[in-house]
């Protein structure tokens, strides 16, 4: 479903991540793992189109979308999440939402999906996004990105700045889309909840991907089990 | 005192209306569009000169707000192409410099070429009274065109779905890409809908008062002094404050002077930024 190969990309000609390749299949949730600055973020930006390759390629469903700005990319059915989350904050919940699916008009199905999936933004419709808690606002994040019937999810640190109950909470919703057929990728320094959510995974460690495999060879692996499970 | 507040009123509208177009594309794409009043000024040109070959008053309006419109199209086209390329700040400078670059030779060809034309829009019939004070037809024609405009706009950015497009892009640009929204596209729109609003504040001044070549350069000025009070990126900023600022200018020019009024408005526009350094409505950054 996404194919990346030899993908470089970085900031001013430096490059932050090189050599990338991975690949997310149908169906599958698979996760990045890093920590803070091994470039997972640079990464999914370059992935998404914010940021322009300095080299390789990147496939979505076989069409070649490397540099293709984001705003087409979302297009073909790729949804973001990114860290910040970048709501609209002086929107109300409704319209972050129907922006979601621009150009075309909210589906009412896909909309009660969405509310059904986070009550919270049910209760607050008329609410600005930007007055709303963190895990309110990560809710809005993932539900606007849904709005336009992504295939492939994909989601910047969705635990970032979130108390550890909201965190799981978030994932709850994920596994639940994942039951329902949506495709995730995943980038998490919280390693052991992206772990339990995730078939694969791929860690990333000074912007090269070091290691790869299922999450149950990634959870017996004795590097990654120091680094990021807390084991000694 | 009250004729000098509805007047007040009736300018401040305009003064709105023309701060909401540059308002809008400085919030939107971070740019300072300096050659504003002349765009402005063009469009009253091409309304006075179809008048001058026999078109009627509504059809030569009409031209001229289609000529503002272009007027942003070509300047989206044209002018501003290299300052796409940069971002923040050398935006904005570069933005300005060249605008400004164009309104010199706007102002230097129509002055050569056409130094008295002016465009007045005369509304026939008599005054009518309002609060007890006689007020000129064309006034009130002007308010109404100008009030019918705000709620149309009003209902674009709250109602429909380009509206709130373009609102996303002002909030949060990344953002908007991430929904599929293409920037660049809801600047080219925002640009020509500045340029109809510059010609529909030219056209509805001419039926006040007569829009001579010389006008751009203090359009631009009063549109920028509204927009710094009310507020960078803020619609709703830029109507509050023409409407305060108009009924300054006018009860200042009424009791003072009106060369001194200009200076009374840079001092209320310099006071609110003391103040509010974002502008009565204005975001901060």
């Amino acid at each position: 479903m996404l194919e990346v190969s030899r993908l470089a990309a970085g900031y001013q000609g430096n490059d932050v991540v090189r050599d990338i390749a991975f690949h997310v299949d149908p169906g599958e949730a698979v996760m990045i793992i890093g920590s803070n600055g091994a470039g997972k973020t640079t990464l999914f930006r370059c992935v998404i189109g914010l940021l322009g390759p300095s080299s390789g390629e990147v496939r979505f469903e076989g069409t070649d979308i490397t540099g293709m700005p984001a705003q087409r990319v979302v297009r073909l059915g790729i949804g973001f999440v990114p860290a910040e989350r970048r709501l609209f904050p002086r929107m109300t919940v409704e319209e972050n939402l129907s922006l979601g699916a621009y150009p075309r008009r909210p589906d009412p199905e896909t909309l009660a999906m969405v509310m059904d999936l986070f009550p919270r933004l049910a209760e607050r419709k008329r609410q600005t996004a930007g007055t709303m808690s963190g895990g309110e606002q990560q809710m809005l994040a993932v539900g606007r990105a849904l709005m336009s019937k992504p295939r492939l999810l994909v989601l910047d640190e969705p635990s970032t700045g979130l108390a550890p109950l909201l965190a799981r909470a978030t994932y709850e919703a994920l596994r639940v889309l994942r039951e329902r057929g949506l495709t995730v990728l995943v980038a998490e320094q919280q390693v052991p909840l992206a772990m339990a959510f995730s078939d694969r995974g791929y860690v990333l460690e000074n912007g090269r991907i070091q290691t790869e495999g299922t999450s149950a060879e990634l959870a017996a692996n004795p590097d990654v089990r120091r680094a990021y499970l807390g084991v000694t | 005192m009250i004729a000098d507040i509805l007047d007040g009123i009736v300018l401040g509208l305009q003064f709105g209306l023309l701060a909401a177009g540059l308002t809008l594309v400085y919030g939107l794409g971070g740019v300072l569009n300096l050659g504003y009043g002349q765009m402005a000024v063009i469009a009253a040109m091409a309304v006075a000169f179809a008048r001058d070959a026999g078109v009627p008053p509504l059809p030569a309006v009409g031209l001229g707000l289609l000529a503002g419109g272009l007027l942003g199209l070509l300047l989206d086209r044209t002018v501003l192409r290299p300052v796409y390329r940069l971002r923040g700040e050398a935006r904005v400078l570069l933005s300005l410099l060249l605008t400004l670059g164009v309104s010199f030779i706007v102002d230097g060809y129509l002055n050569w070429r056409y130094p008295l034309k002016a465009l007045t829009l005369h509304i026939g019939g008599g005054a009518v009274e309002i609060l007890g004070v006689p007020m000129r037809r064309g006034s009130l024609v002007a308010s109404a065109i100008t009030l019918v405009t705000v709620a149309a706009l009003f209902v674009f950015f709250r109602r429909t779905s380009l509206g709130r497009a373009v609102r996303s892009v002002i909030e949060d640009e990344e953002g908007a890409r991430l929904v599929g929204i293409d920037p660049s596209r809801m600047l080219r729109l925002i640009l020509v809908l500045s340029g109809v609003l510059a010609a529909l504040v030219a056209v509805t001044r001419a039926m006040v008062s007569p829009v001579d070549v010389k006008s751009g350069l203090s359009m631009t000025v009063f549109a920028l002094i509204v927009t710094v009070v009310g507020g960078l990126g803020s619609v709703y900023g830029a109507l509050l404050a023409g409407i305060i600022l108009g009924i300054v200018n006018v009860v200042a020019a009424d009791l003072i002077g009106t060369y001194i009024s200009l200076i009374i408005l840079l001092g209320a526009a310099a006071l609110t930024i003391l103040i509010r350094p974002a502008g009565l409505l204005g975001v901060k950054e």
